[in-house]
């Protein structure tokens, strides 16, 4: 993992100058480019979930309750306060990191199906209080954010194109942070908690404290993600940003598609998910409607069932395949 | 008295925790297919849903059955993040299916007796609740003779305490497991029967009672039948009790709340180990 | 009722017209719109999720009359254009619609946007369209929609503040007319924008008659057991209830009323209680029972008749408004002799549209302010009675005197 050959360097260096010029192939403030935005901004959110759930092995199935507080908190300090969602993103980031840790330390010692019960109900709590709390988040009405002239400090753009670019530096931190925190002692640690817990336990590494340690890292840069998604949608209710199938379960089904654990796992998962959602969106909706959906969960179970660590996987199982038929 | 309903609709749930060791979170859609069944019989055939529950109870223990052999099975060695989403998935896709072949609307039945009540002195005790409750012991009831008595009931308990020693002494574990699993979506079908007297029918009628059963089921102790039971009347009670104190808006939190707080402090449940 | 795989009343023509809108590259449609042979206008609204149900209706209503105008010709001042709609699922989420919408306008080349029942959507979409300068016609009540000084978007319906308020209102007059004085109301609303905007409305209309409201409750959309919703009414002394809900609460509010007894009138919130499957699910208790409405199909039968004729069911009042929205889109592309999107806007800001479907209106005719409201919409009470909805209140739209049941 650890050093790269100079092959490696030219092929990512070809591939960020892709990534760079690539909104020029399309029309500037168009439908491609807009879900481009969004494959990146799920790519990011699928890697932040992928820092508690590939590295600790704790699966969360509330991680919509850190993006939804990271899009209420820019999007309120900005219509209270005026304050610009650049550090608005910070605020959200913060206080993102601190629901985790409220929530880690009563839950992280459970395991398994345990821990992913008891997230899925803190995503549902802060659900209903985004819906009952009328006074500070609006309510289940929603909320918009102030509509303005476009420009770089209020974080408006007049192109789609500006947006990639944001989206494609927030993947790029987000995917960077993963790695560090993989290559790091923390990462480490957290694998040696996924190949066995007690024995990690006996050799001396908190496991509940380096869980939580990865449970706020991620939840705060969810948070900063919801600002981006704020920014980028200009409104937002309790059950779009809070939702269990619109957020956690995305996020979550997105790493596994591409490859739990792995940095380039939720790149491809989402590249591929996001716009064959739209596809499937844009070909059946006005007459099977539902059928989209379907065809997503199939996915899933056949993804689970097929190779349980996602695209990633069946490269090199492909290439086993091939070397072994060399050999004969 | 709506607990005894939320019960048996979560014995289904626990029953698979408990002889498979995964959580189902596919399972309230079977409770909306037994729903289904039971509104169709209704329309097609005019059978009142408090008979038509039988029915719905054998349509999704096949279905079951088939939903085990096919896919499940094949999970129940893999990592937990497989068997999470695994099921997941399967609710994707029953509920999306369900959309597909039933259409999006709510559907209701009407029954003579939706609309009375038994009259208690100052309470009113609503009769398809009453139904419901009545039907929901029953199956209850019969479920603990089958687990207590039957050659299968006791395999299967074996198989859920010890598969290895279960095999040893020739059970067959494989068929123990597709027997649960049926048998438990089976109930939770059954449920969906019962109450359909008083609720209406949807394809997204499931997620309504997911956390519900959850709730239920970890209040009582995942695995633990008798702690369903327990689990389910203390949810109802929770549920009414908290809309005397607290706005009704709130009164799933106030579920959530308590859930998160048993599953942190006590995450075997009230009653602990019981098994 | 019939359900087939495609969902209810989808005709393999518009099956095909959708699809071809879909997949149809954007030049070829640039073309014909050059030759003035047809107008993409597009359609957002949840064909799928909790909400399909009254995305279908709509949807039905503006085929009705997109068909109705292109079989008259099509719209003459862009020599017999045809309309052609570009119909696309918003799901029940906000980032679907807004996706939704942006695909439209940069594939499709639509010149307007009518949609999206749900306000939440038709709001995601409306800072898509905002940005792009096409106009959005609507019939979400929301009151954000034309609160927030957008110039692009127009809103043919009163707003949910003004419809909660005549829902307080209505009843209070009706209750008067039949001798009673309302003192103590009880307001029950799902925690969703519709119900709590609605709901708002009748506080003001309460606080504004000095009449006590003695139960303010918000449910949680989708309740499971409304038990402790009536057991906290009949402890209320309310002399009348307004629920506020969508059909599955609806059916489970009122069964539960009648089973306690409680016979004192509900007078729903629109949605749940003007549809057919209202009746249907609750057969002769239906019969009664109050409802506010922001328009209904008996002032106009002559137009709303064709509907049923088609469909099979009358016409809810979604389908209505979602007609008059398409109607008076054409008549603003005859007026402009365009069917670019500012010239459209142009046509229809603070514009006055009468004839055509605008007569089913309570106003008779539309009227946007400044702001792309309906300023001439006023909401309408109806009854159920014998199966059909009869407008009630105010007197000059009353078509039968209502009943007051105490």
């Amino acid at each position: 993992m650890s050093g790269l050959s100079p092959r490696q360097w030219t092929g990512l260096a070809l591939l960020a100058a892709l990534a760079i010029a690539l909104p020029f192939a399309f029309e500037p403030r168009g439908y491609g480019i807009r879900i481009l935005c969004l494959a990146l901004l799920f790519a990011a959110m699928a890697q932040a979930w992928n820092i508690v759930a590939g590295l600790a092995n704790q699966i969360s199935l509330g991680h919509a309750a850190f993006f939804g507080i990271g899009a209420y908190t820019s999007t309120l300090l900005l219509i209270h306060f005026g304050i610009t969602p650049w550090l608005g993103m910070f605020a959200a980031a913060i206080l993102g990191g601190a629901a985790a840790l409220l929530i880690s330390l009563p839950t992280m010692r459970l395991r398994g199906h345990y821990f992913a019960l008891a997230t899925l109900a803190f995503g549902e709590v802060m659900r209903v209080i985004g819906n009952s709390w009328g006074g500070l988040t609006g309510g289940p009405v929603g909320i918009s954010v102030p509509f303005a002239q476009p420009s770089l400090a209020l974080m408006q753009f007049r192109e789609t194109r500006s947006s990639y670019w944001l989206m494609l530096a927030a993947l790029v931190v987000v995917t960077l942070v993963f790695v560090a925190i993989k290559r790091s002692r923390l990462g480490y640690r957290l694998r040696a908690i996924k190949e066995n817990a007690d024995a990690a336990e006996v050799i001396g590494v908190d496991t509940t404290r380096t869980k939580i340690i990865a449970a706020v890292i991620s939840g705060a840069l969810t948070a900063a993600l919801g600002t981006l998604y704020a920014q980028f949608q200009f409104f937002f209710d309790p059950d779009t940003v809070f939702g269990v199938a619109s957020v956690s379960v995305r996020m979550a089904m997105i790493a596994i598609v591409g490859g739990i654990g792995t940095a380039a796992g939720p790149i491809l998962g989402a590249l591929f998910v996001i716009p064959l959602e739209e596809f499937a969106n844009q070909v059946f909706s006005a007459q099977a409607a539902g059928l989209s959906q379907l065809v997503f969960g199939l996915l899933l179970i056949l993804v689970i069932l097929i190779e349980p660590r996602g695209f990633m996987a069946i490269g090199p199982r492909l290439q086993r395949l091939l070397r072994k038929g060399d050999r004969r | 008295m709506i607990g005894g309903v939320y019960a048996v609709i979560s014995i289904g749930l626990t029953l698979v925790f408990g002889v498979m060791g995964i959580v189902n979170f596919a399972q309230a859609e079977f409770l909306m297919l037994g729903m289904f069944v039971a509104y169709y019989a209704w329309a097609w055939l005019g059978l009142d849903p408090l008979l038509a529950a039988p029915l719905a109870f054998v349509v999704v223990f096949l279905l079951g059955a088939a939903i085990q052999r096919v896919l499940i099975r094949r999970v129940l060695k893999a990592p937990e993040v497989a068997q999470i989403f695994l099921t997941v998935g399967l609710l994707i896709v029953l509920e999306n299916a369900a959309l597909l072949m039933f259409g999006s609307g709510f559907r209701s039945v009407s029954t003579p007796y939706q609309t009375s009540s038994l009259q208690l002195g100052p309470l009113f005790i609503s009769v398809p609740y009453l139904a419901a409750f009545a039907m929901s012991v029953a199956s209850g009831l019969a479920l603990w003779l089958f687990l207590k008595s039957s050659w299968f009931g006791r395999a299967m308990r074996a198989t859920a305490q010890d598969p290895m020693a279960a095999r040893l002494m020739g059970i067959d574990a494989d068929r123990m497991h597709m027997l649960a699993f049926a048998l438990g979506v089976g109930l939770t079908a059954f449920g969906g029967a019962v109450i359909l007297p008083y609720l209406t029918a949807s394809p997204t009628v499931g997620t309504q009672f997911a956390v519900l059963m959850f709730t239920v089921v970890v209040l009582g102790g995942l695995g633990s039948v008798a702690g369903a039971v327990v689990g389910g009347l203390a949810v109802g009670i929770i549920q009414s009790l908290s809309a005397l104190v607290f706005p009704i808006q709130l009164q799933n939190l106030v579920l959530f709340v308590v859930f998160i707080a048993v599953l942190a402090f006590r995450p075997k449940g009230m009653l602990g180990a019981a098994r | 009722m019939s359900y087939s795989l495609l969902g209810r009343g989808v005709s393999r023509r518009t099956l095909m017209l959708g699809a071809a809108g879909a997949i149809a590259a954007p030049h070829v449609i640039r073309d014909a719109a050059a030759q003035g042979k047809a107008v993409n206008v597009g359609v957002i609204l949840p064909l799928s999720g909790a909400n399909a149900q009254f995305g279908v209706n709509s949807r039905n209503g503006i085929e009705l009359v997109a068909d109705e105008i292109n079989a008259a010709g099509g719209i003459k001042s862009l020599g017999g254009a045809r309309i052609n709609l570009v119909v696309a699922d918003s799901t029940s989420t906000p980032t679907t619609a807004a996706n939704v919408a942006q695909r439209l306008l940069s594939q499709n080349d639509v010149v307007a946007i009518l949609g999206a029942f749900a306000s939440s959507l038709t709001i995601a979409i409306s800072e898509v369209t905002e940005r792009r300068g096409v106009p959005l016609l609507t019939m979400s009540f929301s009151d954000q929609i034309t609160g927030r000084g957008f110039e692009n978007i127009f809103q043919v319906v009163a707003k949910a503040s003004v419809l909660g308020k005549a829902q307080f209102d209505g009843t209070l007059a009706i209750a008067a007319a039949a001798g009673q004085k309302l003192e103590r109301i009880a307001i029950m609303y799902e925690d969703t924008a519709y119900g709590t905007s609605q709901a708002a409305g009748l506080r003001d209309g309460a606080k504004a008659a000095g009449v006590q409201i003695v139960m303010d409750d918000a449910y949680p959309l989708g309740i499971t057991d409304v038990t402790p919703l009536i057991n906290k009414l009949r402890g209320s002394g309310a002399q009348a209830v307004f629920p506020v809900s969508y059909l599955n609460d609806s059916l489970q509010i009122i069964r539960a009323m009648r089973q306690q007894r409680i016979t004192i009138p509900a007078i729903g919130g629109a949605a749940g209680y003007v549809i057919p499957d209202f009746e249907k699910g609750l057969g002769e208790f239906a019969e009664g029972v109050l409802s506010i409405s922001p328009a209904n199909y008996d002032l106009a039968p002559e137009l709303t008749e064709r509907f049923r004729k088609r469909f099979g069911y009358f016409m809810v009042h979604e389908a209505l408004e979602h007609a008059v929205c398409m109607d008076v889109l054409a008549q603003a592309m005859e007026k402009a002799k365009s069917a670019k999107p500012d010239d459209l806007r142009r046509a229809l800001q603070g514009a006055r549209f009468e004839g055509g479907w605008t007569k089913a209106m309570t106003g008779g005719a539309v009227q946007f302010d400044k702001t792309g409201l309906n300023t001439l919409s006023v909401p309408v009470m109806v009854q159920w009675r014998n199966k059909e909805l009869v407008s009630v209140w105010p007197s000059e739209f009353a078509k039968a005197k209502a009943v007051w049941a105490v």
